[in-house]
């Protein structure tokens, strides 16, 4: 009786009717098409949603539009190839050189680690980590900014930690880096190196409660162990078993694919400049 | 009451006569309707919510009630295909059924017709000084012209009292549709209104106030690049509905404290009249009640960009009202400081992109930086 019952929704009518009625708000992903020319699809490279996340869009669904996204994909790469934005990971050591109107020079240049890295589409940032004169300075810089003159990463490299919030309360020398710091270079196609170095904390206070942040790349911290106690409460062993959960935050990987085929054609100049902040060689230089 | 309340505003602040008359029947007959599907009602408000809503007169009731008419796929899918044949086979042909009609000239005293938009979403730009502005990107979804309302047929349903001046008597009115629906999905009288211009029905209606010098023939395509970058427009949208709301969240009240001994009072409002020989509450107190989903227009909006291929335009500001997706109507803006000069005249009376040769697909403001040129360089003083 059900399946005598006419679909009429506004789809149907001008597009393929999905298999069965829509009832969420959100309609499913039905891959366009017209957009898609199957004939020149290239396999694409496994890390492409590690090198170029931001290209990926916010998967919030009261936010998502495709032709908004689009249209923000192709200003993305209008500026990557006015300017190279190179592959950089948390932890990366990164100089940037911006466009500044009070300094004498007219340009600021400023050498950091990557400590956080957020944002999707033209609203993409980073953040640098320097300690200057004793003081730690911050810098977080809109990767599509046009003041932007140049980025350079200095050393590639991983982390433990998916954020490096932590260097603030670490000791000085862990996030001091000289602002005349050399490239060390890669040798071609090796893998990003991941710096398992652990990170000395200072005593408490803190900016937060790391004991609970469940940190790779600290040493021991030296608490009592009620602290380690009342982690234990706060943590949320639950949540990688939370499908749902995984589902809101990602968008589906078949759509992935699709917009990564979709700037497929611009390939070419994405990895050429990836290739050139790769080719340095590791110097290990460390200090 | 939004509407009155805004026109109420304007009144006291409004410079001459005739511009007060003018705005007011300006909003009281942009009188729009969403053709909600099924049971409609899921969005209403509490303020007058038994006042009967009547529709205007171009505009008839739009859905009807659906029920399964055991169809077979192959009779629904030749359903389809008449409908497709009768709308879409002559495309070779010009889609307008009567004569091209003379083409007015712009005047300082004209009013063109509006676009309907569909707010997609919200993204930054930059200016020539590496400033950051956060745009938001309307796009202009098939809109179409439906119906031409010359003034005389306008006053036959206007309010006498409330259209008594010579030069609103003087204004006509362009029907615009946007975006194509299936025609079984509305009624034969809606459907009907579409006749007469060969259009398919469209799934959002409204009516936009003009001088008869701004008319143009049923079926003449509006795109985006009705409005160029430096233009500024007043948008009309119906703000995200949030039901029913205590005054921190509708007012922005401070509340009371967490601790300190308050008890069961932490979100309240307090105090909510004097005492002494009022001893009452006066008008307009504010108060918990319904938030949202209430007609608000934002005035005097900068267009920073226009796309000609994808119809979209980025519009000043990311407060636009409205969630991403929801229609709203777009309008020259009614600001002095924002009209069009003689200098400066916009497309009139709106912008055949059809047949122009060589449009550009990106219009850019000329403060507005432009992804594909290089960063910006602070010269040497």
């Amino acid at each position: 009786m059900l399946s005598a019952v006419p679909r009429r929704i506004f789809h149907t009518f001008f597009r393929k009717p999905p298999a069965q009625r829509v009832t969420a708000k959100v309609p499913p992903y039905i891959r366009d098409q017209l957009d898609s020319n199957t004939d020149n699809e290239q396999p694409l490279p496994h890390d492409f949603r590690t090198v170029y996340p931001e290209f990926l869009p916010d998967p919030r669904p009261e936010w998502r539009n495709r032709l908004r996204e689009r249209l923000e994909r192709n200003d993305m790469l209008t500026r990557r190839s006015v300017v190279a934005i190179p592959e950089f990971y948390i932890g990366s050591i990164m100089a940037v050189t911006v466009g500044d109107r009070n300094a004498s020079d007219k340009t600021n240049r400023f050498v950091g680690i990557c400590i956080s890295r957020g944002g999707t589409g033209l609203r993409a940032w980073f953040n640098l980590r320097n300690v200057i004169d004793h003081q730690g300075l911050e810098i977080m810089y809109e990767m599509y900014s046009p003041l932007i003159r140049n980025i350079e990463v200095l050393r590639l490299e991983k982390r433990l930690d998916e954020e490096l919030l932590y260097l603030r309360d670490a000791l000085p020398e862990y996030s001091t880096f000289p602002l005349d710091m050399e490239p060390e270079l890669l040798p071609e196609g090796a893998p990003v190196p991941i710096n398992d170095i652990k990170v000395k904390l200072k005593p408490r206070p803190w900016h937060e409660r790391w004991e609970r942040k469940n940190l790779q790349g600290v040493q021991d911290l030296g608490l009592p162990q009620r602290f380690y106690n009342k982690a234990k409460l706060h943590e949320k062993p639950w949540e990688k078993y939370d499908l749902m959960m995984e589902y809101r935050a990602t968008i589906p990987e078949e759509e992935q694919a699709d917009i990564f085929h979709e700037i497929a054609p611009h390939y070419q100049q994405l990895e050429s400049s990836r290739r050139q902040s790769k080719r340095r060689l590791a110097q290990t230089s460390r200090y | 009451m939004s509407l009155l309340s805004v026109t109420r505003s304007i009144l006291y602040g409004g410079k001459n006569n005739l511009q007060k008359i003018e705005v007011i029947n300006l909003l009281l007959q942009q009188n729009t309707s969403v053709l909600t599907g099924g049971t409609g009602g899921g969005a209403t408000t509490r303020n007058m919510s038994r006042m009967k809503k009547t529709r205007p007169f171009w505009q008839p009731k739009s859905t009807r009630t659906l029920y399964p008419e055991e169809l077979t796929p192959s009779n629904e899918a030749f359903g389809s295909e008449v409908i497709s044949d009768q709308h879409t086979s002559s495309s070779t042909t010009s889609p307008l059924k009567c004569e091209p009609w003379p083409r007015g000239v712009w005047s300082e005293a004209s009013m063109r017709c509006g676009v309907i938009a569909r707010k997609i979403g919200v993204y930054p730009m930059w200016d020539n000084n590496g400033r950051r502005l956060l745009t938001t990107l309307l796009e202009v979804p098939d809109n179409e012209v439906v119906k031409y309302i010359p003034p005389e047929k306008l006053l036959e349903h206007t309010h006498p009292k409330k259209n008594n001046n010579t030069h609103t008597k003087e204004m006509a009115a362009l029907v615009v549709g946007a975006d194509p629906i299936d025609p079984r999905l509305v009624t034969k009288e809606y459907y009907g209104v579409f006749a007469d211009s060969g259009l398919l029905p469209k799934k959002k209606l409204t009516k936009f106030l003009i001088t008869p010098d701004a008319k143009l023939p049923p079926g003449t395509p509006l795109y985006a690049s009705h409005y160029r970058p430096g233009q500024y427009v007043d948008v009309l949208g119906t703000t995200i509905d949030r039901g029913f709301q205590g005054v921190m969240k509708r007012w922005l009240f401070k509340g009371m404290p967490a601790t300190h001994g308050v008890t069961k009072s932490h979100r309240r409002p307090g105090n909510i009249g004097s005492g002494g020989e009022k001893a009452r509450v006066l008008p307009g107190q504010k108060m918990p009640g319904h938030m949202g989903n209430k007609k608000r227009i934002l005035r005097g909006l900068k267009i920073w960009r226009v796309n000609t291929k994808y119809n979209v335009m980025w519009v000043q500001g990311p407060a636009i009202p409205g969630a991403t997706g929801s229609y709203v109507y777009v309008y020259d803006s009614w600001y002095h400081h924002c009209r069009h000069t003689p200098d400066n005249p916009p497309p009139f009376p709106t912008f055949f992109q059809d047949e122009e040769e060589g449009v550009e697909e990106e219009m850019y403001h000329p403060d507005l930086h432009v992804f594909s040129k290089p960063s910006i360089a602070f010269n040497e003083k």
